[in-house]
């Protein structure tokens, strides 16, 4: 299906229910009624193109906007990505957390092997938490203070300071990948575990993390391919436009 | 069987090629992609067997650093915007190229592939392996093992990365969790 500024909410989302998450994540209320994309983009403050960019990247799957995305203000897609944060922190990790600690109690097979399930996934947890939490703490509001002292006459003194001693790249350098643990636990559940008793609880913990992990690759997709070198180029034109 | 990659900007050639490689066996897995950083965003997540890169494109790395990133037994197709001369290497293909050329020249590949893969895949870890195995799961380094089983360091990334592709399991933290599952290691070895 195209997806142009007239299409019907309703209609994407029947055509493509995997859009959900966009649209949860720009925090688009349900209600559509017969409202087309371009109308509820008007009365939630949303950018059209911004939003047509996003639901035709996940549609499609075939090109990746990058540079269009770049085209936007960086603060539409922290806070998008923002959103994502909080969705895996509060509701799919602890989802997933949660089954296991269920198969876990149904395992009648006298082993171990649930429990160190249990115990990887929850170093995972604490790894991703790190993560995001230096993503939330130190640079999303660096980028936002960025952009927003970019557009000033002067920008803030103390700001101004702190941009001359850090660059997004330094981040580059920290940002580990969160997603090699969790296909870790993938594999070792398909191919090396023998099914615990509730066969249907196995099945749906598995497709969780399937979805996860393909969203996690999303979500690094964006931040690595759109926001890292749209920041790169602010600094850059942040340095050109105060000199030292 | 082969994961392979299509690595090409022209929308119209991708298409094509997709549709192509859907009909030709031994292809598990496929997927494409247009620009250089998603490129090598799905070089590294995906890790495939083959590799169709048009020759036109500009990667932001060396090609030495793009094998780096592969395993041993990946290799590159090119494909060439111009005719090809009688003499082309076997890893080129031309736009130009016919059907019957084209699926010949990729069966080939193929081919090769499914017939050392299909070997490795019945291949349990060797016991060399499951003793390196071990070491890394109880928590030494590669310079520990090296230095306890009296090989190289290079050696012993040799047989990791060995392991890491029987096993599908990467971290360091999932290596542990199989040996535990497998009785290569004990509970109370790790506490």
């Amino acid at each position: 299906m195209h997806i142009s500024p007239n299409t019907k909410m309703s209609d994407l989302v029947q055509s493509d229910f995997e859009l959900l998450a966009v649209l949860q994540r720009l925090k688009i209320p349900f209600g559509f009624k017969e409202k087309s994309i371009q109308t509820i983009c008007r009365e939630e403050g949303i950018d059209l193109n911004f939003f047509l960019n996003l639901a035709r990247w996940y549609h499609e799957r075939d090109f990746f906007p990058g540079e269009t995305l770049m085209n936007h203000p960086v603060k539409w897609l922290v806070k998008y990505l923002r959103s994502t944060h909080s969705c895996y922190i509060e509701y799919h990790i602890p989802r997933i957390e949660e089954e296991i600690i269920r198969m876990e109690s149904l395992d009648r097979s006298g082993g171990h092997n649930m429990q160190l399930m249990l115990k990887f996934f929850r170093e995972y947890i604490s790894e991703f938490t790190a993560h995001i939490q230096l993503e939330e703490e130190k640079i999303f509001p660096y980028i936002l203070s960025l952009e927003e002292n970019f557009e000033k006459e002067t920008p803030a003194p103390e700001f101004l300071k702190t941009a001359r001693g850090y660059t997004i790249k330094d981040f580059l350098d920290e940002h580990s990948d969160i997603e090699e643990k969790l296909v870790d636990l993938r594999n070792i559940l398909l191919k090396y575990l023998a099914p615990p008793s509730d066969n249907c609880l196995f099945t749906n913990v598995l497709i969780e993390i399937f979805r996860l992990g393909n969203d996690l690759n999303d979500h690094t997709i964006l931040e690595e391919n759109v926001l890292i070198p749209q920041v790169i180029k602010m600094e850059k034109d942040f340095h050109n436009k105060f000199p030292r | 069987m082969a994961k392979v990659l299509i690595a090409e900007t022209s929308y119209l050639v991708r298409k094509g090629l997709v549709s192509l490689l859907e009909q030709t066996d031994g292809v598990t897995e496929l997927k494409a992609a247009g620009h250089p950083d998603t490129i090598m965003q799905t070089l590294k997540e995906f890790s495939p067997d083959i590799i169709l890169l048009n020759s036109a494109i500009q990667m932001p790395v060396s090609h030495d650093k793009l094998l780096s990133l592969l395993h041993d037994k990946a290799r590159f197709i090119y494909i060439i915007n111009t005719p090809l001369p009688q003499d082309s290497p076997a890893n080129h293909i031309s736009v130009f190229d016919t059907k019957n050329k084209l699926t010949e020249k990729l069966s080939l590949h193929l081919k090769q592939y499914e017939s050392t893969e299909e070997k490795e895949e019945t291949e349990e870890l060797t016991p060399r392996e499951k003793l390196i195995l071990k070491h890394v799961a109880l928590g030494y380094t590669n310079k520990e093992i090296a230095t306890k089983l009296f090989i190289s360091t290079h050696t012993v990334i040799s047989h990791r990365k060995n392991i890491t592709r029987k096993l599908d399991i990467k971290t360091v933290s999932g290596l542990t969790v199989y040996s535990l599952i497998n009785g290569i290691i004990k509970m109370e070895d790790i506490q």
